[in-house]
């Protein structure tokens, strides 16, 4: 049994707490950027950014949506990284949540390798080679406690929880967004923990919103073993 | 100070299971022995009430017990009613703003067409201030006005602030102003 | 706000207009988020696309400085389509008031004006010409048919008739079927049962005509029954933690604490002075809460010098400064004055005025003018080294300055007072950093030598120093709890009230208990009941919410009056005390009743806005022991015609001070005919003017703090959002061949201001009468101290000089630009 999140980027407001309380939780230094020409900063995640809500300003159907998508590791069920790198003190999973974890051991990966086989393009290597992306705030959540994005956010667009439920309540707000959104979907809820909720085409969000064949990074073996999905997850559990 | 959650951040930790991987990503103990156990677990608790916006949200502050006793972390209070745990981007920064590099720790003094700051004494520096306010107080006192009218005040001295304080500062601090007869009493407020 | 934060989820509809709630003050959108879940309609109206736009039902944009263009024609929609409350607007406001002959209004113009040629106010009204007529016992005559002639309702309709959706379009360059979608979407929340909300901030408070902007949106309130209701109210969003406190502990030269007045010099005793500001009202359904008065103001002046304030000494009235009738001396004027060389001395305490007034390069100069000043902060500023700023020299700046080093809110004990009023307590986490100390003990400490000062060398007037109330102090140490109950207010002696006897020292529990003989100390009636021998009322934690179930947690803290969770509260319910909603019910009258009449009083729900009878019985029958319930007004009702007001009763388009037009489309008079504009060779304005064919205007981002001094010195706040920058539409990008992230000048009459430029699809340019308008903006949170580079400056140096006259608050959110390439 896993957790999961669930990320409503249709009542997220971009107020960013969940960008800062991510780095104000795990201790992280802030990156020098400069504006570009838009509110988003820092242009992408980093060694030392595990969460960057992007922004993007899209016309769709005549009106103009002000995109927003806080962006972390999916914690994926089958995890590209993780089978890549094959290498438990390097990367491994925390069977207790599901997390998807990376250590210090990490700097003796091809870190490269393990980068491009991410489909959602999420881990970032520090000069040394040592990689770090989202731990899902696995001390917090052994101790009771929520991810510190997810206790940041105020408008209740990031849920946590157990697996089951999360995805239940995915399904639930999906029917209602619905309404509002006839195109919304939920982006490979099956595949990953951190599940997401859109209101528009994926795309429009980010380039790697949805697992896709433009990151490419799938190897032959992670490939085979996701096609074989359930059986491989049978056993694993 | 009574909290409906005492053991707000301090549930003992998954001991077995727990693995620590934080701070820049990677962990300095050996991997999967290391208990699950938080920054927070032996700090001391205190609320606080965020001090950008007006929302008034409830913040939890964690303060080191040893060493420094400086701030370990700062985050939303969940049992707050208003915010229930969360903060923006300012709030969950707080901590920052306590344990930050450029904030001043000393009283300083620029002197007369100096180009330079420098470190004085709180006493010197309060003594000299209030030195000047009488001065400039005695020397500028209006008893009646161009009418003749009883007025008692000086227009000498001005003081704009602040939405910083607490209220109970405030207070004191409109007393203080009020009683040496300034008029010139302003605040953020009026922009 | 009226109403509070929790209480945003209980709207049926809520208009976003003057603020920006979701960058602004980012936790409000919990509640706004679980409105819309609800059903609610989110209307965001602003100059430009926001986050807040991002999450709305329906967005519409408008030129900045039109807003009553735009509101205007929603009350003349509302009036035209017949979907006003007219039970509540009857009963409860002064619609149906006769306005006397003398009353008029023609071409821009109320009746009663006259020009001020010495400035800075351009004029001013008499306002004995808006009087309402009289009956024979000084009642206001009413026509509760609303169809006299003079009655406040048809002039309103006559007044905004003017207001067609043309007109409003080509002022405020909103296209008219927007208009009209917010006109109709808003006005549905004046059926029974239906809530909206109107959540504004400083886009409405900073123009010449701020107050009429939120006055006409107060009209549209009491149209539609929304005051007093859950989910509804007028909802200013106040933008710094202490704001709400410090204003209501008057912080402000026109205010003693609990928003008493300050003494003109002609109030030449106490009794002048209380008979002066003390309303009357001859009518016996109205409760004038005002009337009260001398009981505040004297135990006030019980507070200040304690034992010392006797009755023989007018509790000493004549030891606190006089101003000048009819001379203000506001934000605008002491800056005025020190330019001048009129002001000496200067405490700069907790704020940062070389960023955060208008036309700040006036503010830097003037502060050249000081013999001393001290500046109390947790960094250093732009204000305490504007000697060493862009552009000064040293060797030729005299100011004395001493900076003191305040420690952060986390490491102090003390209260803070929200927007909806709470008052809350926080306590110490860490003791301050180095050697900085909490402001109180500052504060406390400085008195102290002042007094040291004039107790060793002698002075002028000593009195009040002398006998200034100071022992705020434990073991030597500034006790906010001391403050706190010196706020609330004790009995000086052993008195009976109420029947009830008050022992010497003892903390009174509530306003109600408060006396003109000196029997009771209160620093700030309206802080009454927030700390007494029940306890400090603010540090309550409790999560129960009351009876009705609507987000009150009246046992969450303490807010002012009383705990009153929700003010006028008793235009909730009708007449006979029955809610207007049923389901989000504010609070109901419960009382017994017998053969068709009330025998018993008894409410529930929240504190309730005096506990009165309602004014009818379950018969309908009219109860001669009742109150109106807008008890804080003289005659017990809301004020649709607002004669106290300085630019008239009404509200009424007037262009910005600087704007793109050259005539105002409603009438002759181009500007507030009463604004305050500042002409020193500092204060340059340009209007109408081709080097300056942009409307500009300010604003703030979640990610940064008023003049940024909070958030600038930090690494992570700045990571999001590192250089001031000027955001533009893609048409005016083009037309000055500007790319995005291109550093570009923006200059206006007064400076200019090097900015990043954010082209975007979230500006539009405006069509006003035909002709194609831009408009930019910029975020005032940055200044040459932080970051060290000096290279981001404040937007502040762009702002004009002028001012709402009501107020005095500059108008920073209209002024014209230009925009040059580097």
């Amino acid at each position: 049994m896993s957790k999961s999140i669930l990320i409503d980027a249709t009542i997220c407001t971009a107020c960013r707490g969940c960008q800062i309380a991510c780095k104000q939780w795990h201790n992280l230094p802030a990156e020098k950027t400069t504006n570009v020409g838009s509110f988003q900063n820092p242009q992408d995640l980093s060694f030392n950014t595990y969460k960057l809500v992007r922004m993007n300003e899209e016309i769709v159907n005549n009106r103009l949506e002000w995109l927003f998508f806080p962006d972390q590791c999916r914690h994926c069920i089958d995890a590209p990284c993780l089978e890549i790198a094959f290498d438990e003190t390097a990367i491994y999973r925390d069977p207790a949540t599901g997390a998807i974890l990376y250590t210090m051991g990490s700097k003796n990966l091809d870190a490269d390798e393990i980068i491009s086989s991410c489909p959602y393009n999420i881990p970032k290597k520090a000069k040394d080679g040592t990689l770090a992306k989202c731990d899902m705030c696995n001390d917090r959540v052994h101790n009771g406690l929520k991810p510190a994005c997810v206790t940041a956010c105020p408008t209740g667009a990031m849920k946590f929880g157990e697996r089951e439920e999360i995805l239940a309540i995915a399904e639930k707000r999906l029917g209602i967004v619905k309404q509002k959104f006839p195109k919304a979907m939920l982006l490979d809820p099956y595949e990953v923990n951190v599940i997401y909720l859109v209101g528009h085409d994926p795309k429009l969000y980010s380039d790697y919103a949805v697992a896709s064949a433009n990151k490419g990074g799938l190897s032959r073996s992670v490939a085979l073993r996701k096609m074989m999905g359930p059986f491989a997850r049978m056993i694993r559990v | 100070m009574k909290f409906d959650r005492r053991d707000f951040i301090k549930i003992s930790g998954a001991a077995a299971a727990g693995v620590a991987v934080s701070g820049l990503g990677f962990d300095l103990s050996p991997v999967k022995s290391h208990a699950g156990m938080l920054k927070t677990r032996y700090a001391k608790e205190s609320t606080t009430i965020c001090c950008y916006c007006a929302v008034g949200c409830g913040a939890i502050v964690h303060t080191s017990k040893r060493g420094d006793g400086r701030v370990i972390n700062i985050e939303g209070d969940p049992d707050h009613v208003i915010n229930r745990g969360s903060l923006c981007s300012k709030g969950s920064s707080l901590k920052q703003l306590v344990e930050n590099e450029n904030r001043l720790t000393e009283p300083m003094y620029r002197a007369p067409y100096s180009n330079k700051w420098q470190t004085v004494s709180w006493d010197w520096a309060l003594n000299t201030i209030a030195n000047r306010v009488k001065k400039t107080r005695d020397m500028n006192f209006e008893k009646t006005n161009a009418k003749g009218q009883t007025v008692n005040r000086t227009t000498h001295i001005a003081s704009v602030g602040s939405s910083a304080l607490d209220n109970e500062e405030c207070w004191i601090y409109q007393t203080l102003m009020r009683s040496l007869g300034l008029v010139y009493i302003e605040h953020q407020a009026r922009i | 706000m009226t109403n509070h934060w929790i209480d945003i989820k209980n709207s049926d509809c809520i208009l976003i207009m003057g603020s920006n709630a979701a960058e602004n003050h980012p936790i409000s959108f919990k509640y706004v988020t679980q409105a819309m879940e609800e059903g609610a309609k989110l209307i965001s109206v602003d100059p430009r696309f926001t986050r807040t736009s991002s999450k709305a039902d329906i967005y519409a944009s408008l030129r900045s400085g039109t807003d009553i263009a735009f509101l205007g024609g929603m009350i003349k929609y509302i009036l035209d389509n017949n979907l006003y409350n007219k039970e509540y607007t009857t009963a409860y406001t002064n619609a149906s008031f006769i306005v006397g002959k003398k009353f008029g209004f023609k071409d821009g113009l109320f009746s009663g004006y006259k020009k001020n040629e010495k400035g800075p106010a351009l004029g001013s009204y008499d306002k004995s010409n808006w009087a309402f007529e009289m009956d024979a016992d000084g009642v206001p005559e009413t026509d509760r048919t609303l169809k006299h002639k003079r009655s406040v309702l048809q002039l309103m309709k006559n007044h905004y008739s003017r207001y067609d959706l043309d007109m409003v379009s080509k002022v405020t360059g909103t296209p008219k079927e927007d208009l009209l979608k917010v006109y109709k979407t808003y006005a549905a929340s004046g059926a029974r049962g239906k809530a909206g909300t109107i959540m504004y901030a400083m886009g409405w408070t900073q123009h010449t005509v701020g107050t009429q902007n939120i006055r006409t949106m107060a009209i549209i309130q009491l149209l539609l029954g929304n005051m007093g209701v859950a989910g509804g109210g007028v909802n200013a969003l106040r933008g710094e933690s202490n704001v709400q406190g410090s204003t209501d502990h008057c912080l402000l030269w026109h205010i003693w604490p609990g928003y008493l007045k300050t003494p003109r010099s002609s109030n030449n005793s106490l009794d002048a002075y209380n008979t002066k500001w003390t309303p009357k009202s001859n009518d016996p359904l109205s409760a004038n809460w005002w009337g009260n008065y001398p009981k505040y103001s004297v135990s006030m002046l019980k507070s200040f010098f304690g034992e010392a304030a006797t009755k023989t000494n007018q509790f000493g009235y004549n030891w606190l400064p006089k101003v000048d009738d009819g001379k203000a001396y506001s934000w605008f004027d002491i800056f005025d004055d020190m330019y001048k060389g009129d002001i000496k001395g200067f405490f700069a305490w907790g704020m940062n005025p070389a960023c955060s007034g208008s036309n700040v390069s006036k503010i830097r100069k003037a502060m050249e003018n000081l013999d001393w000043m001290v500046n109390v902060n947790i960094f250093d500023n732009e204000t305490g080294s504007f000697w060493k700023g862009p552009g000064k020299d040293p060797s030729k700046i005299k100011t004395e300055v001493f900076m003191l080093p305040a420690a952060v809110s986390v490491e102090k004990e003390g209260s803070i007072t929200n927007s909806g009023r709470w008052m809350q307590w926080r306590y110490q986490g860490p003791k301050p950093l180095g050697n900085s100390r909490p402001d109180g003990d500052i504060i406390i400490e400085l008195g102290h030598r002042i007094k040291e000062e004039y107790k060793t060398s002698g002075g002028v007037f000593q009195d009040p120093i002398a006998n200034l109330k100071w022992d705020y102090e434990t073991d030597g140490v500034y006790d906010p709890h001391k403050a706190a109950k010196e706020i609330n207010g004790f009995f000086t002696k052993d008195v009976t009230v109420k029947g009830k006897l008050c022992k010497k020292g003892t903390l009174v529990p509530s306003f109600a208990w408060l006396q003109t003989d000196g029997s009771t100390s209160s620093g700030n009636w309206l802080y009454c009941n927030s700390y007494t021998e029940k306890g400090n009322m603010s540090a309550r934690r409790s999560k129960k919410d009351a009876p009705n179930n609507i987000g009150l947690y009246p046992e969450f803290a303490w807010c002012w009056p009383v705990n009153r969770r929700i003010i006028y509260n008793r235009a909730s319910v009708d007449p006979k005390g029955r809610p207007w909603d049923k389901k989000d019910w504010v609070i109901k009258f419960a009382g017994d009743e017998k053969d068709g009449k009330y025998v018993s009083k008894k409410w529930v729900g929240d504190v309730p806005d005096g506990g009165w009878y309602p004014l009818e019985n379950p018969d309908g029958s009219k109860r001669k022991d009742a109150k109106h319930p807008f008890i804080m007004r003289k005659h017990g009702h809301a004020q649709i015609f607002g004669p106290g007001r300085a630019d008239g009763p009404f509200s009424e388009h007037y262009e910005p001070l600087e704007s793109p037009v050259k005539k105002n489309a409603f009438g002759s008079q181009r500007i507030n005919p009463t604004a305050v504009v500042y002409s020193t060779k500092a204060d340059a304005y340009a209007n109408n003017d081709p080097k300056f064919p942009i409307v500009g205007t300010t604003y703030r981002v979640s990610e940064h703090w008023q003049t940024g001094l909070m958030t600038r010195p930090q690494e992570w706040l700045m990571e999001l959002q590192p250089n001031v920058f000027v955001e533009m539409s893609e048409e005016l990008a083009k037309l000055r061949g500007i790319k995005n992230g291109e550093r570009v000048n923006v200059t206006s009459a007064r400076a200019t201001l090097e900015c990043t430029a954010i082209v975007t699809k979230r500006f539009t340019p405006f069509k006003i009468d035909n002709k194609t308008v831009h408009q930019i903006g910029i975020p005032w949170h940055y200044g040459w101290r932080w970051p060290s580079t000096g290279a981001e400056e404040s937007a502040n140096l762009l702002t004009p000089p002028a001012g709402d006259p009501n107020t005095r608050i500059p108008e920073t959110k209209a002024f014209m630009v230009n925009v040059i390439k580097l």
